[in-house]
């Protein structure tokens, strides 16, 4: 008695805490997107606090319950709200505050989530509330597969919140379900005591062994198909989870903030502006805005800025910091180095496309704040043997209508030089061998602006500019050369404090590449050097170019590097070789419909071992039994159904109906149930002897889709 | 007087005494016996045949029965050519409200020549009694009956006396005439292994008996079996082999009938190992050593269905034992070998 009762303790202890460590875990996964452990803590003290309370009353009678467990999550809520309150408020504030806006913030809080009273209630009061409802189902009614269910639906509410803003976090999906199903086994009943007749074979309960043994081989045939086929499958998910923050409006942003690239036209008409102070850390360049999208008119940014905390999400380790203080700069671009790790002291909009940063309410003299960075190394070097990344079709879209005079550039470029990296590096030396800079030049960068920079004579105003017109014109040539590029806006600001005045801002195009990334390149002609007229170049190359004869008889020296036969060339990586490749999505659909042809010959072939085992396994008796079973199996799919109270005579009485005959059946079960030794060898063959003939008889009054199916 | 070196046909070996399986001889030979008394009856007693083995099965199961029935269907008749059958000794005692319960027992009497009270049998004391319209005598004197039936013996003035071995009582009432009646009280009921039901003959049958009256009689038959052989049948009937299963199914049948919401008493476990018993003759009457559950469907009404007490609203609905029995076997699956496959 002591020992049933130890066990059963045993037991009720085992679901309590896998179902607490559920109710841990799922609180986790939103507290993924929350700065430091705070909100890991609140939610892991509210998942044990609510499953000690339900315990503690488990048996008490149950209206106890939901009233004490009210008071504790009040408590637990006052607690939680004071231990994240900056005290800037009254205390009493804070929790009116927090209770009212909990909601909304939580939802469109900045990520990642500072743990504060408005963000922590809610997670605090669903963890509480899951882990209540599944005490109450699975220790005080015994229901763990139900008191399971709230623990899964806080996990769905922790995915929701964190929408695509964390990575997939496989791990904790797996010890959610080890712990569910932990908790499973644990109050698992055995075979002959379960109430569904499927726990029985024959009318006994199966071996321990075997089904233990077909347990292990479906779970380790389970998880041998997730390992083998989940990655291939995951790369067909090509959307991201729906984010609540998308149902908020993002920071407007104003003209000059939209095409900051006209502001260079300013910046050197006035040079001795002073923009901003800075002390920074290294040198570096500071970008203002990274334009990727180039419609023929404008450059202008990719991607909506999200409102963010003090950490910006997926930034490395900051290694560049400084100390801002706007003096004249103008709109609510946030000038900071690539990639901003953290701001402190300004609240921030983040584009997680770019990287850039965006204040809501725009920069006056006098803001001051500090950016951390985590520099990225622009790597010329690691450029050279790469091939350009082609993923992002933003980057290399040119509009239509291109003055001819980039067209022939390109070509000049393409027949210069043969890889990437030289035709990337080729374009920025053209640039600033054959044109000027010319801080007077008209601002614009449409195609016939930049048409006139590129094509004019120098008589006319043509081949002279300022970086806008440089960085502009090189971006559109590169993507016409197939290079992918944006322009970006910034300033080179020197290491140490510091007043960045417009003669630092400049605008600068970037090429990408596969591997090291965005690569920023110098078109800027150098200072005190006379251009060389770029006709003389292009007219030298017209008179070299071979006749098209020629060049298709190989003559050309010019590579393709988006011809797919690259992907053998050495000079570039395996690994930019298969970021397009993997499993046609095609044999996925094939697998699949063959999967889904399969189903009914897998359920008519299991129809048929299940036969073959009843028939010709076992004592005379067993074989009778199974006989009378296939029997009865077989009416029932001809839409004959004996009752459970029906004994033999009675059954054999409904199968009538179907006009089929089955002999002596009926006595021979009842004597092979009713009368073990009463059946021999003899009796059992002539049993089994009828279920073929009886299954052909009823054959055509056999629906055929279920005659198909099974 | 038998001769008791020889072992009869139907004698149960001593070994087979023990719980070991009867042989299909014996089993057949059981079932011819049995089917030859059956038809001895059945030439008196015409077109009942089911009635008449259902009562033949209790005789042989050591159970009482009761025929109920309205006047003139042959309760007597049947009970009468039952003991005509068997040739024992049987008294018919007719019940009436005058009937003082020492008129069936027997009494004690001083006999002057010898000096000493002398035990004077009453009716009872035979092999097969037929106790006549019953429920006309009171209630004392019924229950006069109680424990002779239970118990096989008498007490009379503190001195008990065995009554002769088998003992059958072959008891009917009249339904519908209630005036004068006593009903027989619930205890006593529960007695009786069977109720049955004569009913009336179907047409071809009463042209029959109306063709025959005078030359059917039970005193013109002659007698099958004798009382040993009854015992011994009997005896036979206790070494049916009854598989686990359907000692669960009996016992889920009890408790459907206790669980039904409109019963107030249930069946009781005597009711119980009387199915048992009945089912385990009617098995051995069908040739069988083993009981299956058309044995147990087959007599649940006839053994169950007046131990049930239906609840006072039921019984204002007309909610009788026998739909009790019914919805009791519509809940309780058969435990055959994948009958919910």
């Amino acid at each position: 008695m002591s020992t049933r009762r130890t066990r059963y303790r045993l037991r009720v202890a085992a679901v309590a805490a896998c179902l607490t460590l559920m109710c841990v875990v799922a609180g986790t996964v939103a507290a993924r997107v929350y700065h430091g452990q705070m909100l890991l803590l609140l939610v892991a003290g509210a998942a044990f606090g609510a499953f000690a309370i339900g315990f503690a009353l488990r048996n008490r009678p149950s209206f106890l319950a939901p009233g004490i467990s009210a008071t504790g999550l009040a408590a637990y809520l006052l607690g939680a709200i004071a231990l994240t309150s900056d005290g800037t408020e009254p205390l009493g504030v804070t929790i009116v505050d927090a209770l009212v806006n909990a909601v909304p913030r939580t939802l469109t809080a900045l990520i990642p989530v500072e743990p504060v009273p408005d963000t922590v209630v809610v997670p605090v009061f669903l963890t509480w509330l899951a882990a209540s409802l599944s005490c109450e189902f699975a220790i005080r009614y015994g229901r763990t597969l139900l008191g399971c269910l709230p623990p899964t639906l806080l996990y769905g509410a922790g995915l929701y919140l964190v929408g695509p803003n964390a990575d997939a976090g496989p791990l904790y999906a797996i010890a959610f379900c080890v712990l569910a199903a932990a908790a499973l086994a644990v109050t698992a009943a055995p075979p002959e005591r379960r109430p569904d007749r499927d726990a029985t074979v024959d009318g006994q309960a199966p071996s321990r062994m075997p089904a233990l043994m077909g347990a292990v081989i479906t779970t380790t045939v389970l998880l041998a198909a997730v390992a083998v086929l989940g990655p291939a499958a995951a790369r067909l998910v090509t959307t991201s989870p729906g984010d609540p923050r998308e149902y908020v409006e993002p920071p407007q942003l104003t003209d000059i903030d939209l095409n900051p690239l006209v502001r260079i036209a300013e910046w050197a008409q006035y040079p001795e502006q002073e923009l901003f102070k800075a002390d920074t850390s290294a040198d570096a360049w500071m970008r203002l805005a990274v334009l990727t999208e180039y419609d023929g008119t404008t450059w202008q940014a990719t991607g909506d800025f999200r409102t963010a905390g003090t950490v910006v999400p997926g930034a490395g380790e900051a290694t560049y910091s400084a100390d801002v203080e706007i003096i004249e700069l103008g709109g609510k671009l946030v000038p900071a180095a690539a990639d901003p790790a953290s701001v402190t002291d300004l609240p921030i909009a983040v584009n997680l496309y770019t990287k850039c940063l965006l204040t809501p309410d725009g920069l006056a003299t006098g803001t001051s704040f500090h950016v951390d960075s985590a520099l990225v190394a622009n790597d010329p070097a690691g450029a050279e043997s790469a091939r350009p990344d082609l993923s992002d079709v933003t980057t290399v879209g040119v509009p239509p209508g291109t003055p001819e005079i980039m067209a022939t550039i390109a070509e000049y470029i393409n027949a210069t030089y043969d890889t990437p990296y030289e035709r990337a590096q080729g374009l920025a030396d053209f640039l600033s061998q054959h044109y000027s800079f010319d801080a007077q030049a008209p601002s614009g960068h449409d195609l016939p602006a930049l048409g006139f920079f590129l094509g004019s004579p120098v008589t006319a105003g043509g081949q002279r500019g300022t970086s806008e017109h440089f960085a502009a014109a090189y971006a559109v040539i590169a993507r016409m050369v197939g290079l992918p590029s944006r322009v970006v806006v910034g300033f080179d600001v020197p290491s140490g404090s510091s007043t960045v005045t417009a003669a630092q801002g400049q605008a600068w195009p970037e090429v990408a590449f596969d591997g090291p990334g965005w690569v920023r390149f110098d078109p800027m002609p150098a200072a005190g050097v006379a251009p060389v007229p770029p006709e003389e170049t292009l007219e030298k190359m017209e008179e070299e170019t071979p006749s098209p004869e020629e060049a298709e008889g190989g003559g050309g020296e010019a590579e393709d590097f988006n011809d797919e036969a690259l992907e053998q060339d050495g000079d570039f990586n395996e690994e930019a070789g298969q970021a397009g490749g993997g499993v046609p999505r095609w044999v996925w659909y094939a697998a699949g419909a063959l999967l889904l042809a399969c189903v009914p010959l897998a359920l008519k072939l299991r129809r048929a071992l299940r036969r073959r085992r009843r028939l010709r396994r076992g004592s005379p008796a067993e074989r009778v039994a199974g006989a009378w079973a296939e029997v009865l199996a077989e009416a029932s799919r001809a839409g004959v159904k004996v009752p459970g109270h029906a004994n033999a005579e009675e059954a054999a009485g409904r199968l009538s109906a179907l006009k089929a005959d089955i002999g002596a059946l009926p006595r021979l079960v009842n004597a092979a149930a009713f009368a073990p030794g009463a059946v021999s060898e003899a009796d059992a063959r002539a049993a089994t002897a009828l279920v073929g003939p009886f299954s052909r008889t009823i054959r055509h009054q056999v629906k055929w889709l279920r005659r198909f199916l099974t | 007087m038998h001769d008791t070196s020889q072992t009869h046909p139907l004698q149960v070996p001593r070994r087979l005494q023990q719980p070991v399986q009867l042989g299909s001889a014996q089993a057949e030979q059981f079932a011819a016996t049995f089917e030859a008394l059956a038809s001895a009856v059945d030439t008196i007693v015409l077109g009942k045949q089911e009635v008449v083995r259902l009562a033949l099965t209790a005789m042989f199961s050591e159970g009482h029965i009761l025929l109920e029935d309205v006047p003139g269907t042959g309760k007597t008749t049947l009970a009468r050519t039952i003991a005509a059958a068997v040739s024992g000794q049987w008294r018919r005692i007719q019940f009436t409200p005058d009937l003082l319960p020492s008129d069936v027992s027997g009494v004690t009497i001083f006999n002057q020549a010898s000096g000493a009270f002398e035990f004077h049998p009453g009716p009872v004391f035979a092999n097969i009694v037929i106790a006549d319209e019953i429920n006309r005598a009171s209630p004392k004197t019924q229950s006069a009956l109680l424990e002779v039936m239970e118990e096989g013996r008498v007490t009379v003035d503190g001195n008990p006396h065995q009554v002769p071995q088998p003992f059958l009582v072959v008891a009917t009432q009249n339904p519908v005439e209630m005036d004068g009646t006593y009903r027989l009280p619930e205890a006593q009921l529960d007695r009786f292994l069977v109720k049955l039901s004569v009913g009336y003959p179907v047409e071809a049958a009463e042209i029959e008996v109306l063709r025959g009256t005078h030359q059917r009689s039970p005193e013109h038959l002659a007698p099958v079996v004798d009382t040993d052989t009854v015992a011994q049948m009997a005896e036979m009937a206790k070494h049916v082999y009854i598989a686990e299963p359907l000692y669960t199914y009996l016992v889920q049948l009890a408790n459907a009938t206790r669980n039904h919401p409109q019963v107030a008493v249930g069946v009781s476990p005597r009711g119980l190992i009387a199915l048992t018993r009945a089912a385990s003759v009617f098995a051995l009457s069908q040739g069988r050593t083993y009981i299956i559950p058309e044995d147990v469907k087959a007599l649940a009404v006839p053994v169950f269905a007046h131990r049930i007490q239906t609840a006072p609203d039921a019984a204002m609905r007309g909610v009788t034992g026998a739909a009790i029995v019914a919805d009791a076997f519509d809940q309780v699956p058969v435990p055959l070998p994948a009958s919910a496959a």
